[in-house]
């Protein structure tokens, strides 16, 4: 009788069951499927070789995702240094040993595979930082001085990665710490004072320490129809693509840019610009939604977190989600120039993919242990 | 350290998240406003461009109208071939590791080394062939406004090369086409090789006159003949195929549905319109054939009645078919540097001096002057004395009137005239012009020569007036020049009773399902004033050079057919004799030998001229020729035993009721 109304006692797989946090699968998958689509789209043929490899990384991606959702998060908080200093130590072995592809050196080779050490290191700063502002001493004086030494823990791998050069992922890692900064130390005057520090080092830069090819990009980005035959090829091409797709789409595999190969870079940069092609409005929606609901989903979990170490986790781990989206969909749309920002599960690139997998996990590992369940 | 071990309340975080939320929700709301702008309010827009990316219409090239001859023979048709083009500037868009660099969409030149490897494929007959081919694909690579386009730049390709190409058109890079096209084909090589003409790839500066719009570089036009002459009516108009191509310019084999459903229709190409000539192709082989063993020379057959060419061969002739593909720098030297002068169409682009067929002029210049007569006697010697200079004559004639003058082809008679100022060069001039000569014909084949009819004026002009020059003008040296074709029309306006015809050789032009477009009129010119007793003195004594047995050319008669004509051999003045004749048989000492006649005697129907450069006396070298075109035509067999006229017979009039009439009732 009383089994009856208690239920039976838990075996192990209800426990696992009960432990994962079914919502992030469940976008996950969503996207994951849809992306596994269109990159199969984008290839000449189905299930190219480029595919398999991708989805070799999902699995091994699903794994490590699985493996760090069922470590407790303040295992992480204890090891967040040391794979912090292991991270900028694997950049610097990239500056050190770059396999140089076209200018830039951003990999390192081991066995047949690239690693990009720029990508991990994003998950590695959250880790870091999110530990780093909860250690700080609450409730004091002049906080400005602790500001130095997250400034540090930022500068130190963005300057390694601007270093390579890859101003995008650099901007991309101070653009995430500045969120988790935002969400917890930072006043709104500030905040004010950073953005316009920013926008002002911005301006500095543009004048004095950009790359010229840089420079160019920016034009090109504001005025991409001048460079239609050279340089703005790929935004012209790119929001070619996304008009062509109109509202209900050309169809998987039947957008004419996409199978016709006139938009470049299918696989990296530009995957957004092929699904918007064969899926519409309607699939961009789609996708759109379900990211942000990833993203809010992670402030929720931030919002009901035990302790302001998880929140920070979580806040860092929306904040990557939504930047990665709104700047390569932003670029995509040409609402932000053309820089080397992916979109995640998208986009190709194992490193990328398995860092973006680790933080879900992350995401899991904290929602296992949030308040309010 | 604070212990992560008890709950935190993290309460007074919660603005922040609410805010966050906010931004969070602004940004993609953002992001799917401009979506919708992309997508939803501008998608027509950006439906058309990615339209515009990979539509591409195709030239499709016109059938070139045919030739025919007047029974339906082909002259000129086309043969399905294989065209190669070349697009010099390709859009390249190279793969490139994710977002290090902006992939540029540049087009690049062909570099070198594809050009290389192309050319590598290619049968190049000489190593001038080799470097036109490079100077034309450096051309495109050069203009980067050009190179957009596919531009031919080598037609016709041999079936090896063709396959060459075809099997390794993925490693020639994205340069290189292969389309289908058609080439000229001449099946009656260079028997028609001058009626017809031939092709060559249209020239730059043809491409930059306004005029010429529609030529597009590596096209064939007509350079001679018919073909250039009537290129505007043979050319017919391009059509246009759309296909779709991806980024690199190539077609693809299997598009998607959509990109064919909106592909633009294809406009079929207006095929050339077919000329068909008044050319009778079986006289005109007959005619070639005649030429047999004679380096150089020329023949026009000519329809009395209407003008119509019937025959017109110039040897040597160069095979059309040799134009459609490249001709060795050797084999070209040779024709430049023959004194044969292959490029020349003798019947109409090169004038000669008359010889004896213009007596035909003096004598009808003479019976205009009232106080001429006909039938006295003036007794040739061999030669005469005028001026301090000797006029010879072939051998001494003894007494001659007009008509003997004409049938033996006595020189001195008509000296005697000239010497007398019967003949003046300003009376011989007016007559001759009325006759045609001096002035183009208007066939409007080739580019005519004029001929050259001396007067006063222009012997003072030139400075070439010398006592006595009226002396060689009256037996057709001196300063006249006539063509061939000329000729032709000037005996066949004897033949027909004194009728000035304009040649024509186009009898119609139809479309290619048969309609008609053109179709030619006989056309007369003012009638020259030739009263019909002089013509008919002067037709007697052309039938006297055939059929009387004193006549120049009795050993040439036909049998089993009555033709009238007249005899010519040309001396060659010094200035004339071409530099080095290396050619075995030429010998450019030798006189040219002409002969002219028409026939039947009776009712003629047929003028006929042949010219054979320095092939000696005219009834042995030209009067065969013209036996054999005028037999084939008429019919006249030489099987047939009957008769040649029983000497002293005289034999009928032309084209006159009353002189047959004359002859029945005889």
């Amino acid at each position: 009788m009383n089994r009856m109304l208690l239920g039976k006692p838990q075996d192990l797989w209800g426990r696992i069951r009960r432990s994962i946090d079914w919502v992030v699968v469940t976008i996950a998958f969503a996207l994951i499927s849809l992306a596994v689509i269109n990159l199969n789209s984008a290839g000449t043929v189905a299930w190219s070789e480029s595919v398999m490899i991708h989805v070799g990384w999902l699995c091994v991606g699903t794994i490590a995702m699985f493996a760090v959702s069922a470590v407790d998060y303040r295992v992480l908080y204890r090891t967040s240094y040391v794979a912090y200093g292991a991270g900028v130590a694997l950049l610097g072995a990239v500056a050190v040993w770059a396999y140089t592809a076209k200018g830039a050196g951003r990999w390192l080779v081991i066995g047949s595979q690239r690693f990009q050490p720029s990508e991990l290191m994003k998950v590695l700063l959250i880790v870091a930082l999110a530990r780093y502002i909860h250690d700080l001493p609450r409730r004091e004086g002049n906080r400005v001085r602790y500001l130095f030494g997250a400034l540090g823990m930022v500068l130190v791998p963005a300057i390694f990665v601007i270093r390579q050069p890859d101003l995008g992922t650099g901007i991309f890692l101070i653009l995430i710490a500045t969120s988790m900064l935002a969400v917890t130390e930072l006043r709104l005057r500030s905040i004010l004072v950073l953005g316009s520090a920013g926008v002002l080092s911005l301006a500095l830069m543009w004048r004095y320490g950009m790359l010229e090819y840089q420079r160019n990009r920016i034009d090109v980005w504001l005025t991409p129809e001048l460079y239609a035959d050279d340089d703005g090829y790929q935004t012209i091409q790119a929001m070619i693509s996304v008009g062509n797709g109109g509202f209900f789409g050309r169809g998987v595999d039947a957008g004419t840019q996409n199978v016709l190969r006139f938009l470049p870079e299918r696989f990296t940069d530009f995957p957004f610009a092929v699904y918007a092609e064969e899926w519409g409005f309607v699939g961009c929606s789609m996708v759109l939604a379900l990211f942000i609901s990833l993203v809010l989903w992670s402030i929720n979990l931030a919002s009901q977190a035990r302790d302001r170490f998880s929140a920070l986790l979580c806040i860092g781990v929306a904040a990557l989600f939504f930047w990665h989206v709104v700047i390569n969909v932003g670029m995509v749309l040409q609402v932000f120039p053309v820089v080397g920002i992916t979109l995640p599960f998208f986009s190709r690139g194992g490193t990328n993919l398995l860092s973006m997998m680790i933080a879900l996990g992350i995401l899991m590992s904290v929602s296992r242990s949030r308040q309010y369940r | 350290m604070i212990s992560l071990g008890a709950p935190e309340d993290l309460r007074d975080l919660r603005p922040r998240f609410h805010a966050m939320v906010g931004l969070v929700l602004l940004a993609f709301i953002g992001l799917v406003g401009r979506l919708c702008q992309l997508q939803i309010l501008e998608g027509e827009h950006y439906a058309r461009r990615a339209e515009r990316n990979f539509i591409d219409a195709v030239p499709v090239e016109a059938p070139r109208g045919r030739i025919f001859d007047a029974s339906g023979e082909p002259l000129a048709t086309n043969r399905p071939a294989y065209s190669l083009y070349i697009t010099a500037w390709v859009r390249d868009v190279a793969p490139v590791v994710p977002g290090v660099a902006v992939v540029r969409g540049d087009r690049k030149a062909m570099p070198d080394d594809a050009v290389r490897q192309l050319a590598a494929q290619l049968e190049f007959v000489d190593e001038n062939d080799r470097k036109k081919f490079v100077g034309a694909v450096n051309v495109l690579r050069a203009d980067e406004e050009k190179g957009h386009y596919a531009t031919a730049v080598r037609g016709n390709l041999t079936w090896e090369e063709y396959a060459r190409i075809q099997t390794r058109l993925d490693s020639l890079g994205n340069w290189v086409e292969i389309r289908e096209s058609s080439r000229r084909h001449y099946p009656q090589a260079d028997i028609t090789g001058f009626v017809t003409g031939y092709m060559g790839n249209v020239r730059p500066e043809t491409l930059k006159r306004g005029g010429h719009a529609g030529y597009r570089t590596g096209d064939r036009v007509g350079r001679t003949g018919i073909e250039r002459q009537w290129e505007n009516y043979l050319r017919g108009r391009l059509g246009a195929r759309s296909r779709v191509v991806d980024v690199r310019g190539q077609e693809v084999p299997t598009p998607p549905n959509e990109a064919l459903a909106v592909l633009p229709p294809d406009r079929d190409p207006i095929p050339g319109q077919d000329i068909h000539l008044t050319l009778d192709l079986e006289l005109q082989r007959a005619a070639y054939d005649a030429f047999e063993g004679v380096l150089a020379g020329a023949v026009v057959a000519i329809d009395v009645e209407t003008g119509a060419i019937l025959a017109m061969v110039s040897i040597p002739a160069i095979d059309p078919n040799l134009y459609e593909h490249p001709i060795p720098r050797t084999l070209w030297d040779e024709w430049t540097a023959s004194p044969l002068k292959p490029f020349i169409d003798k019947t109409v682009q090169e004038h000669f001096f008359p010889g004896s067929t213009y007596k035909v002029v003096s004598a009808l210049t003479a019976l205009q002057d009232p106080e001429f007569d006909p039938s006295r006697e003036v007794e040739c010697t061999g030669a005469v004395k005028y001026g301090g200079r000797r006029f010879r004559d072939t051998h001494a004639h003894g007494f001659m009137n007009l008509e003997r003058a004409i049938v033996e082809s006595c020189n001195v008679y008509f000296y005697t005239l000239a010497m007398e100022e019967t003949l003046t060069l300003e009376d011989m001039a007016g007559v001759a012009r009325s006759l045609g000569l001096g002035e183009r014909t208007g066939l409007g084949l080739n580019g005519e020569v004029r001929g050259r009819i001396p007067t006063e004026a222009f012997e003072a002009r030139t400075g070439t007036y010398q006592r006595g020059v009226q002396l060689n003008n009256a037996i057709g040296q001196g300063n006249v020049k006539v063509t061939v074709l000329q000729l032709a029309v000037l005996y066949a306006t004897l033949a027909n009773g004194g009728e000035l015809l304009t040649p024509y050789i186009v009898e119609r032009v139809t479309t290619n399902d048969g309609r008609l477009v053109f179709s030619s009129q006989p056309q007369a010119k003012i009638a020259p004033e030739i009263t019909a007793s002089d013509l008919e003195r002067v037709h007697r004594g052309l039938l006297g050079v055939v059929n009387d047995e004193s006549g120049t050319a009795y050993s040439e008669r036909p049998r089993g057919l009555v033709v009238v004509g007249k005899t010519g051999t040309a001396q060659v003045g010094r200035d004339q004799q071409r530099e080095a004749a290396e050619v075995e048989g030429w010998d450019s000492s030798k006189d040219h030998a002409w002969f002219a006649a028409y026939g039947p005697a009776d009712a003629p129907q047929v003028a006929v001229v042949a010219l054979v450069e320095h092939g000696g006396a005219g009834a042995d070298a030209a009067a065969p020729i013209v036996m054999k075109v005028l037999q084939h035509r008429l019919g006249g067999t030489s099987e047939s035993e009957a008769p040649v006229r029983a000497p002293g017979v005289p034999p009928p009039l032309p084209g006159r009721d009353e002189g047959r009439e004359g002859e029945g009732g005889r």
